[in-house]
């Protein structure tokens, strides 16, 4: 227990630097992948067609590789990224394209009577997509936010091949330098803590988005 | 003569080479309630959504209320500006087969949505204008049900309710009932039957013969993109001229 304490505020800054990556990649990629998916379904073919390509090249390539890419080839033509902002960067980009596709399917799912019922009623498109349509989609792409974000959590662990002092390399180094392997226990509870926290989050949010649906 | 709310010229309409609508003239006049009948596929749903721009026509012009929805130019169709198209449209109402409630809202927030997003109305007051018609469709003790706790022919009565509370010109009604079982079906004709007693101005697509001679102040038989028929109820179904109609009717009596 001594051990554990005393390893506390160590991991703690570990955990800071796997949260920030966390937070920022959800506050990005979640906006960008929800406007790349209208493109995904927007009348302009070549807007379309982009939006594809981007989706097929960011899920058709492994994270790791692209984690590389932005470390390690940016600067080689001449972008400069600092070793966060490079795994910030890459994380928006693969992350968004899962939302992508994810509110893309959403959308979808929503019947065009709803969409031809907001314009009997004169709304514009903007209130039908706020009023009636994303109301209706928020309910729908629920579980597979929280699937991705729950996997994002512990894709963050993937820095570590950035030599970023996440919360997996932090731990790492205390297992080697102390002999111990307390601090992946003390890792794990930590992932599984944030899991569990993220998992009744999104179920709270599940309800305030089910009243409707008949039990 | 009674005011003209839908002034309709020469309408066309076709899907690529597909020539739908073949140019169709009527007035809709106020207090009138047109049943529009055909065979299956002979444009009847087309004609009607082209009035509230959910199609867009390929020719002729449509003036509702005296505001000039579309109208054709040198043989080329010119819309109103996007804003213009949705205040016209606005005065208009739509019941579709499918009911198309809105299913994450309560049934007085279905009502109260548009007059309050669209007309920027005051809330208050569109609540108590949609409880009103709620009574007046029934439903008084359903303000708080969602769509999915009602049975089809609430639900239908909702989507009637929500069109009123745009106090709309002329009211649209495509086969209101053919998504319903028979005792449900009359319910939401009863409600039609009131609304025409109101003389609220209806067109309504239907199946129903019934409520086509006995409700309805004309009957229109289109068929094969064009009125053939169109008159009084009892005369056009007692006397039919061409052998389209006899056929029609001789089908549906059967
Ligand atoms: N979006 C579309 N694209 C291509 N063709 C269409 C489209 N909508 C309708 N049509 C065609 O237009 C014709 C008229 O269709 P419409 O739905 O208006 O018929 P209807 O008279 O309402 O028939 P019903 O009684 O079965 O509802 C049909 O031949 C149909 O196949
Ligand atoms: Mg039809």
């Amino acid at each position: 227990m001594d051990y554990v304490i005393y390893i506390i505020p160590q991991m703690i800054a570990g955990i800071g630097v796997s949260l920030n990556i966390f937070v920022l990649t959800l506050l990005f990629a979640i906006p960008l992948g929800f406007l790349m998916a209208l493109g995904r379904l927007s009348k302009i073919q070549p807007i379309r067609k982009a939006v594809e390509f981007y989706v097929w090249l960011m899920r058709g390539t492994p994270l790791m590789l692209q984690l590389f890419f932005f470390y390690f080839a940016l600067p080689a033509v001449g972008i400069l990224l600092s070793d966060f902002n490079a795994a910030i960067v890459a994380f928006v980009f693969n992350y968004s394209a899962y939302f992508c596709e994810i509110f893309r399917s959403g959308i979808g799912a929503i019947p065009k009577g709803q969409y031809e019922a907001a314009h009997t009623l004169g709304m514009s498109y903007t209130q039908t997509m706020r009023r009636i349509i994303l109301p209706q989609v928020v309910r729908i792409v629920l579980p597979p936010v929280s699937n991705e974000t729950i996997t994002l959590v512990k894709d963050t662990s993937l820095v570590y091949v950035l030599a970023m002092n996440d919360l997996m390399r932090t731990t790492r180094n205390l297992v080697q330098r102390d002999f111990n392997m307390t601090p992946f226990l003390v890792a794990a509870a930590f992932y599984l803590f944030a899991t569990f926290i993220l998992t009744e989050i999104f179920n709270r949010i599940e309800k305030k988005y089910s009243k409707h649906v008949q039990q | 003569m009674a005011d003209v709310k839908v002034k309709i010229r020469n309408l066309k309409k076709s899907y690529g080479n597909l020539e739908v609508i073949k140019g169709i003239d009527l007035d809709i006049c106020e207090g009138e309630v047109i049943a529009l009948v055909g065979p299956s596929g002979c444009g009847k749903s087309t004609f009607l959504r082209c009035i509230n721009k959910l199609e867009d026509v390929t020719g002729g012009s449509i003036v509702i209320e005296g505001m000039t929805l579309c109208e054709e130019k040198n043989g080329k169709v010119h819309y109103a500006p996007e804003q213009e198209v949705r205040k016209i449209v606005s005065h208009t109402g739509m019941v579709f087969q499918q009911f198309n409630l809105f299913p994450h809202m309560t049934v007085l927030e279905n009502l109260i949505e548009a007059p309050i997003q669209v007309q920027k109305r005051n809330p208050q007051e569109c609540i108590v204008e949609a409880r009103e018609l709620l009574k007046k469709v029934g439903l008084a003790d359903k303000e708080n049900a969602y769509p999915s706790q009602l049975s089809g022919g609430q639900q239908q009565r909702v989507a009637i309710a929500r069109g009123l509370a745009m106090n709309p010109g002329v009211m649209l009604f495509d086969e209101p009932t053919s998504a319903l079982d028979p005792e449900l079906t009359v319910e939401v004709l009863k409600i039609m039957q009131e609304l025409a007693a109101e003389k609220m101005t209806m067109v309504v697509v239907t199946h129903e013969m019934g409520f086509a001679r006995d409700v309805a102040s004309k009957v229109i038989f289109i068929d094969e993109g064009i009125i053939k028929e169109q008159g009084d109820p009892h005369e056009v179904f007692g006397n039919p001229k061409s052998e389209r109609l006899r056929q029609f009717l001789k089908v549906l009596l059967k």
